[in-house]
């Protein structure tokens, strides 16, 4: 029996005035996946990720949702982690928990999500006082605050310290374990080797590649997928604005 | 089900942005100070002896004027409607008001002003032309009771535009809004939530504003509190929804500034705030009726200094409700997130 992807793209496109942003994307995520988005910036990680997420329309193609059409409260399925996220200023960690959790029919209790984030340390803090690992850390809690099942990150370590980074992963580590679906974006080849069951690299709005990071790497020969891209595009993956 | 999760999320977002005014203690003690700061100043400059300098009201062709008007030490207001002229000097903002017409010089002056009584025989003096003599009755107003109306509304309006329309943007520019887009929150509960909340805000201070000047000062206010509340908080809506309506798409806090800037400014020139636009051309009254500050300080004075009804303030307020619903309307329908 064949299994119905949780997401799949056909043909996706995004067109921005005379730019062409996202060209005719197809792919599938499945349930419980860690499906990774990679590529240099202005690669289209963002778009296609907004795409998903319904923030964006797509210009043409169609996005199905368990085989369907996308349902009316997608919202409440899904939790968002954006790559730039302000908060309200002068609010705490625990003033945003609670707006939050008033979004949403059955939020989760604010203990688990303190429990699980390791918020309790600065949860009365002011969020413009919270370190980047702190702030990320904050951001995915309200990304999960109504146990949504599936979970977007766009570029969640970027700006982030090793120590943080590492924190973040393993907090990415436990909602696999728990059978939750993610969807990341990032431009670090490390993080997608350790993170994701199934990725695509992406150049100008295309597909470049598609397949597990230990296929792509067999398939090419090469030990890296930083070199797997470099071999493809003669340029570096983790290279600032290595594209438009 | 569906609108008790609306009131739970719309009573977040009111909570949340309450909190953050709140905790802002530089915004929210400015909105309380700011105003008073004003208010005292204004009554330790007017608040001295008269300056001896008499004020008349005239109607009346340039060539008919009488001499009276051309002595040294006297002002000379020129109007066009008489009913406004005799509110004035009911109100003794004026001490004489003369009307020419047809060779016939009618004057008025208020009985309970002594330099009513002393224009009057200054014109007997100079004026060779027969006179007809009116009267009117009225506890003369300071300025200082003329002027809080218009500063309250200032205070309003600025808090108004300006606590919603620029924070609105800044929650644009920020990402926070398309953060929210990414939750179940609906355009219209977000824009309850900020309309609501800043309502709130702006009426309260007023509030603190009008009861702890008139402690101090003591200013006129014959009128009914319950209607001078219905003023505000329909004149306050009208500015927020105004806010909001300017905010909707507004992606730059300096366009917004230009945008905030471009409303404001006429309504403090031309809504009499500070100065009665008395004798002022009619394509600059026309102007002003077309802003709702004016229609809110209209009616705010109406009832403060005349002790105005309902009925009398009416039109005010259906000026002011019309600028409700555009502004809502507008809002709801432009808003982008």
């Amino acid at each position: 029996m064949v299994e119905i992807p949780i997401l799949a793209l056909n043909s996706v496109s995004k067109q921005y005035d005379d730019v062409l942003a996202v060209n005719a994307l197809s792919f599938q995520i499945l349930e419980g996946q860690c499906f990774g988005l990679l590529g240099p910036n202005g690669a289209g990680k963002t778009t296609t990720l907004e795409m998903i997420e319904g923030m964006t329309p797509p210009s043409s193609g169609a996005i199905h949702y368990r085989g369907g059409p996308v349902p009316s409260d997608y919202q409440d399925r899904i939790g968002i982690q954006f790559q730039a996220t302000a908060l309200q200023d002068f609010l705490t960690p625990f003033d945003n928990l609670k707006l939050f959790s008033a979004f949403y029919d059955h939020p989760l209790p604010m203990q688990t999500l303190v429990d699980a984030f390791q918020l309790k340390d600065f949860l009365h803090r002011d969020t413009r006082r919270l370190s980047g690992g702190q702030r990320q850390r904050l951001l995915l809690a309200l990304a999960l605050v109504h146990d949504p099942e599936i979970v977007f990150l766009d570029e969640p370590t970027t700006g982030l310290d090793p120590r943080s980074r590492r924190d973040v992963w393993d907090v990415v580590q436990r909602l696999k374990a728990e059978g939750r679906t993610l969807v990341l974006t990032t431009h670090y080849m490390e993080e997608a080797e350790v993170l994701c069951d199934d990725l695509i690299i992406l150049s100008h709005g295309a597909i470049l590649r598609h397949g597990s990071p230990t296929a792509l790497l067999a398939e090419a020969g090469v030990e890296t997928l930083d070199a797997l891209f470099l071999s493809l595009t003669g340029e570096r993956l983790d290279a600032p604005e290595a594209a438009v | 089900m569906t609108i008790r999760r609306s009131v739970t999320r719309v009573w977040a977002v009111f909570k949340a942005r309450n909190l953050e005014y709140l905790r802002d203690r530089a915004s929210f003690g400015w909105n309380l100070v700011f105003p008073i700061l004003i208010v005292l100043a204004l009554a330790v400059v007017f608040s001295g002896p008269p300056t001896g300098i008499f004020s008349i009201t005239y109607l009346g062709a340039h060539d008919a004027r009488p001499a009276l008007l051309d002595f040294p030490g006297v002002d000379t207001v020129d109007a066009t409607e008489t009913t406004r002229a005799l509110d004035r000097l009911a109100r003794q903002q004026t001490d004489m008001v003369i009307a020419v017409a047809e060779g016939e010089v009618r004057y008025w002056i208020n009985g309970y002003s002594a330099a009513g009584a002393l224009t009057e025989q200054l014109l007997k003096f100079s004026e060779s032309r027969p006179l007809i003599s009116g009267r009117t009755e009225g506890d003369g107003i300071r300025y200082i009771d003329w002027v809080i109306p218009g500063i309250l509304g200032m205070n309003m309006m600025y808090s108004a535009l300006w606590g919603v329309g620029y924070v609105v943007v800044r929650y644009r520019q920020a990402g926070y809004l398309k953060r929210l887009k990414a939750t179940p929150l609906t355009k219209f509960e977000f824009l309850s939530a900020q309309v609501m909340s800043r309502l709130m805000v702006t009426l309260s201070a007023s509030t603190i504003v009008f009861v702890g000047t008139n402690v101090v000062l003591d200013y006129k206010m014959v009128g009914s509190i319950w209607l001078l509340v219905l003023i505000a908080l329909i004149g306050a809506l009208s500015m927020i929804t105004m806010g909001l309506a300017i905010a909707s798409r507004t992606e730059s806090k300096e366009f917004a500034d230009g945008l905030l800037n471009a409303l404001t400014f006429p309504m403090l020139l031309l809504s009499e705030v500070w100065f009665s636009l008395e004798g002022s051309p009619d394509w600059v009254q026309w102007i002003a009726a077309t802003l709702p500050l004016t229609h809110m300080l209209d009616a705010a004075r109406a009832v403060m200094l005349d002790d105005a009804g309902l009925l009398e303030i009416a039109p005010n307020l259906a000026v002011l409700l019309g600028f409700c619903v555009v502004g809502m309307g507008l809002s709801t329908r432009l808003f982008k997130w």
